[in-house]
């Protein structure tokens, strides 16, 4: 295991501009240095979730510590629940976050960036429903 | 080495949400409780969130403190990022 590898990041969202958007800024606040993977959309394109899109993201998302996942709303939590009853196939230990998608992105991603392992990382994201804009 | 530290600096810049993000992941990487005050408001500096609650602006004194083994090592690397991130704005 390398000693400076960050836990990875993969947002789930049924819009893949949704995804790709805060994945995108979530990168950009933390600097760069965390695999952040959108898994947005269906296969086809349209709107919805892909358990496909998800297992392809959480395997480059891997850098060998661990995974977090943060659905936006509805059926992506069913998808990824759904893809986690049967982990044999993707790399450990990967965590679902009950978070806000994109204040929890920004929180996890800063956090995983300062090299923290995959707890310290979704407490961030859950904490994010206490952080106050005003 | 002191438990505690702490040192103001008067910020270049606006504390936009990248300056927040270099400077909660600098802080990230210590041992010490590290905070930050504005004013009369004072934040976890590595939560990125809180850090960018501040609504901190150019001209602003922002006091940097920390508790811990590693505090001194902590307050100069978030005033260096500080310093650094808000040079350029956000």
């Amino acid at each position: 295991m390398n000693p400076d590898a960050t836990v990875g990041i993969v947002l789930v969202s049924h819009s893949a501009a949704l995804a790709d958007g805060a994945a995108e800024l979530a990168s950009q606040v933390a600097g760069g240095a965390v695999a952040v993977i959108p898994a947005g959309g269906t296969d086809d394109g349209g709107l919805g979730t892909s358990a496909a899109k998800v297992e392809e993201a959480v395997k480059r998302a891997d850098r060998g510590v661990g995974v977090l996942i943060i659905p936006d709303l509805g059926s992506a939590v069913l998808t990824v629940r759904a893809l986690l009853t049967d982990p044999d196939d993707l790399p450990g230990p990967v965590e679902l976050a009950d978070a806000p998608f994109v204040e929890g992105v920004v929180a996890a991603t800063v956090t995983a960036a300062a090299g923290a392992d995959i707890e310290a990382v979704r407490g961030a994201a859950e904490e994010a429903w206490h952080a106050r804009k005003l | 080495m002191p438990e505690s530290c702490e040192q103001v600096i008067t910020l270049g810049g606006d504390l936009h949400a990248r300056p927040a993000g270099a400077l909660a992941v600098a802080a990230a990487k210590f041992a010490a409780d590290v905070s930050l005050t504005v004013g009369d408001k004072t934040v976890n500096a590595k939560s990125v969130l809180a850090v960018m609650g501040l609504g901190a602006t150019s001209g602003q004194h922002v006091t940097a403190a920390a508790t811990g083994p590693d505090a001194e090592q902590a307050v100069a690397a978030v005033v260096a990022a500080l310093s650094d991130a808000t040079k350029v704005g956000g």
